[in-house]
């Protein structure tokens, strides 16, 4: 059971008001709200030791080494991993960058995606394509919008890379991560899986799902803006190639030579955001504390309750799964031919509502149907059941003028 | 569109509110992209149609409907009523800089600039049976007769003629200004006396007089008999005294009052005068042009140096 007031006090911006009505915050995709644990933490690195870690052997930097370490196992422990195999980053993007650009991909070399995909894992191999001349294919997904396995076991022979996204930020749909894996490892295929939105809602265990790499944002879990973590199987990160070097990457250099350090160093090129990295390993630790169980207690709950009420107009549509159950904390609807826009502002204006609109970084998607874009609600545990009927009462005056 | 419509909406209110002044800029942004066929990157339109539907769905569901159906039809009667508004604001002030009045020259509608109308009060006068009715454009001096009163700067391009009545609040309003302008720019200038209070009537003799035995000396009678308290010229007998001060030779004045020619001039002058139409003290005419009421100094100066837009 979730305790509710201590989370409303963990939370700033739950007590905020604007115009006298509370704040409702629905948008828990793009950003998560950041409870006053991380914050502190983050605090008391700049006002207590603002230091460099791994290079400086004061007390001060010695502390921050310790607290990166700490915060490394801590991201270690959550997914199951070692410790030398989580590579900080500033986000999801950059961990895909990552590994785009240090993965020895070669001309022909082929790529299979989603068609749900965000940007972030999709231009990288666009790019791609221009520079090397790989290959890329999708796998679509079934009308329902829910994975089409059949079609991915034709498409996964002879592929070099499956890179997929784990839980759509589009429609909230889960991918069978598991069994992708390990088709893909039977086809002598590598698997990375963007983790920007399961790794915020539910429990993954790498050494379970045997994934490759994986990579997924802070921001998304509780944590500070700009924090990110790229994992890579240990004895695979040996053979990546950074694609980013300089200061932190070497154990020594001549004026013609260097020798490069190991995992997870090489990849950590220059001074880190280490207030950052602080404040992810603290907010793991707060998720932790709430466990993955409530969290999806909670977004179950809340997911079902709107998606039944605004099922109740025929005009709106919602992408992916009708099941609520199978859309983790997302609800994304459209009205064929309207700008979904005017709805948020109008859920704003009128009740602090705050969700997102837009093709969501996943144009691709709305462009190959010819969607003009959709209204967003995306939950996580410090949302309520108020909120959500706050939200559903506002909405159902505002689809009278839609 | 919204955009530009909403950049001159929003620009105008501006001047007034620094809110608005906020979103003017982001509609100023919204045309600059729009202009370089770029799409509005802050959903600018969106934007403000949102916040009033839902200002209006808070009241009625029907405005809302009819008014997120047809905005942009409000829009643009919304722009069109705000220009033209800002059109008769912005006229009202050229107006009123430059008659002293929002409506035009001696149009004594309601201005938010002279909410009093100051600047268009006269003393009225009492004139039996006018011959035409008292409307400031029937005043004039086509046909007046001007030549038998004080007159100064003979010669000059300019020309400025003060009716007024010594013992008129709004005459001695306007009288240093009047004083000012002719000073300033050199016009020539002629002062009449208009009898219009009968404690002071007496007066229209003694200038005749005082004028045609002295000339120019006349002139500092003048400033004093408009800037004295008035009560020290409301009778006949302070005025003995006062011509003495001038070091007026008093008897001469006296056989000049008593002068049936004196009578007789000064009926003309007065006949003359009301052959202006005017109805009211003080009116001015300067190049003939009629400026009716006290108006500011800059009404006065600007029909001699020019600037006319409307
Ligand atoms: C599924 C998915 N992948 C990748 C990203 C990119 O994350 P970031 O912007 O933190 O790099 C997002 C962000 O919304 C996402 O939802």
């Amino acid at each position: 059971m979730l305790n509710y007031e201590k989370i409303k006090n963990d939370f700033p911006l739950l007590s905020k008001q604007i115009n006298d009505k509370k704040i409702i915050y629905f948008d828990s995709s793009c950003m998560s709200l950041k409870p006053r644990q991380v914050i502190e933490a983050m605090n008391e690195y700049y006002f207590e030791f603002p230091a460099c870690a791994g290079r400086s052997s004061h007390r001060l930097g010695e502390l921050v080494t310790k607290k990166i370490k700490g915060a490394r196992q801590a991201v270690a422990r959550f997914i199951n991993a070692d410790e030398q195999e989580i590579v900080f980053t500033r986000n999801t993007t950059e961990g895909i960058n990552l590994l785009a650009n240090s993965l020895d991909l070669r001309n022909g070399d082929l790529v299979l995606t989603t068609d749900k995909e965000h940007n972030s894992n999709l231009i990288p191999w666009q790019v791609l394509i221009k520079k090397k001349g790989i290959r890329h294919e999708i796998v679509k997904s079934n009308d329902d919008s829910v994975f089409n396995f059949e079609k991915y076991k034709e498409l996964v022979r002879g592929v070099k890379l499956v890179s997929m996204v784990h839980t759509s930020n589009l429609d909230g749909a889960t991918i069978p991560a598991k069994e992708i894996i390990k088709i893909a490892h039977e086809n002598g295929a590598l698997v990375f899986l963007d983790a920007a939105q399961s790794a915020p809602h539910k429990k993954i265990d790498v050494r379970d799902l045997d994934v490759d790499f994986m990579a997924f944002s802070g921001h998304k879990m509780l944590g500070p803006t700009g924090t990110g973590v790229f994992y890579g199987k240990y004895n695979l990160l040996e053979k990546l190639e950074p694609f980013m070097v300089g200061g932190d990457t070497v154990e020594y250099s001549t004026y013609t030579d260097h020798k490069m350090l190991q995992s997870p160093e090489k990849f950590e090129a220059g001074l880190q955001d280490y207030a950052g990295i602080i404040g992810l390993g603290e907010a793991i630790k707060y998720l932790e504390a709430i466990g993955f169980d409530n969290i999806r207690e909670q977004e179950l709950k809340l997911n079902r309750y709107i998606t039944e009420e605004i099922s109740k107009f025929p005009k709106i549509k919602i992408i992916g799964p009708s099941d609520s159950a199978l859309r983790s904390g997302i609800i994304s609807f459209y009205i064929d031919g309207t700008d979904m826009h005017q709805t948020t502002l109008i859920l704003d204006e009128m009740s602090n509502v705050m969700i997102r609109s837009g093709q969501h970084c996943v144009h691709s998607w709305f462009n190959d149907r010819k969607i003009k874009n959709s209204a967003r609600v995306s939950l996580y545990f410090y949302n309520t059941m108020d909120e959500a009927k706050i939200f559903i009462e506002t909405f159902n005056k505002i689809i009278k003028i839609l | 569109m919204i955009c530009i419509i909403a950049l001159i909406v929003f620009s105008i209110l501006g001047i007034f509110s620094a809110t608005h002044r906020v979103l003017a800029k982001e509609a100023l942004d919204c045309v600059f992209r729009r202009v370089t066929l770029r799409p509005c990157n802050t959903g600018f339109n969106e934007k403000i149609k949102s916040q009033l539907v839902a200002r209006l769905l808070n009241r009625s569901v029907f405005a809302a409907r009819i008014f997120n159906k047809y905005f942009e039809v409000f829009s643009w009667a919304f722009l069109i009523l705000m220009v033209a508004s800002t059109f008769w604001v912005v006229k009202g002030g050229y107006n009123y800089y430059l008659y002293g009045s929002c409506n035009g020259l001696n149009q004594s509608g309601f201005c938010a600039f002279d909410p009093k109308g100051e600047n268009n009060k006269v003393t009225e006068i009492n004139v039996q049976c006018p011959e035409v009715e008292k409307k400031e454009e029937n005043v004039t001096l086509d046909n007046v007769d001007l030549s038998s009163f004080p007159t100064k700067n003979i010669g000059s391009k300019n020309t400025v003629v003060l009716i007024g009545c010594y013992e008129c609040d709004y005459t001695r309003k306007a009288y240093p200004d009047i004083q000012k302008l002719v000073k300033e720019q050199k016009t020539n200038y002629t002062f009449a006396h208009y009898p219009a209070k009968e404690t002071t009537n007496y007066l229209s003799e003694i200038g005749y007089c005082v004028y045609k035995e002295y000339g120019e000396r006349f002139w500092q009678f003048n400033d004093y008999l408009f800037t004295v308290d008035k009560v020290a010229i409301y009778g006949k007998d302070y005025m003995e005294r006062i011509l003495d001060n001038f070091e007026f030779d008093v008897n001469k004045i006296n056989q000049c009052l008593n002068n049936s020619e004196t009578v007789d001039a000064v009926e003309y002058q007065l006949e003359q005068l009301q052959k202006t139409h005017l109805y009211g003290t003080p009116t001015v005419f300067i190049n003939g042009k009629a400026f009716v009421g006290p108006k500011p100094y800059r009404v006065y100066r600007t029909e001699i140096k020019k600037f006319i837009i409307f």
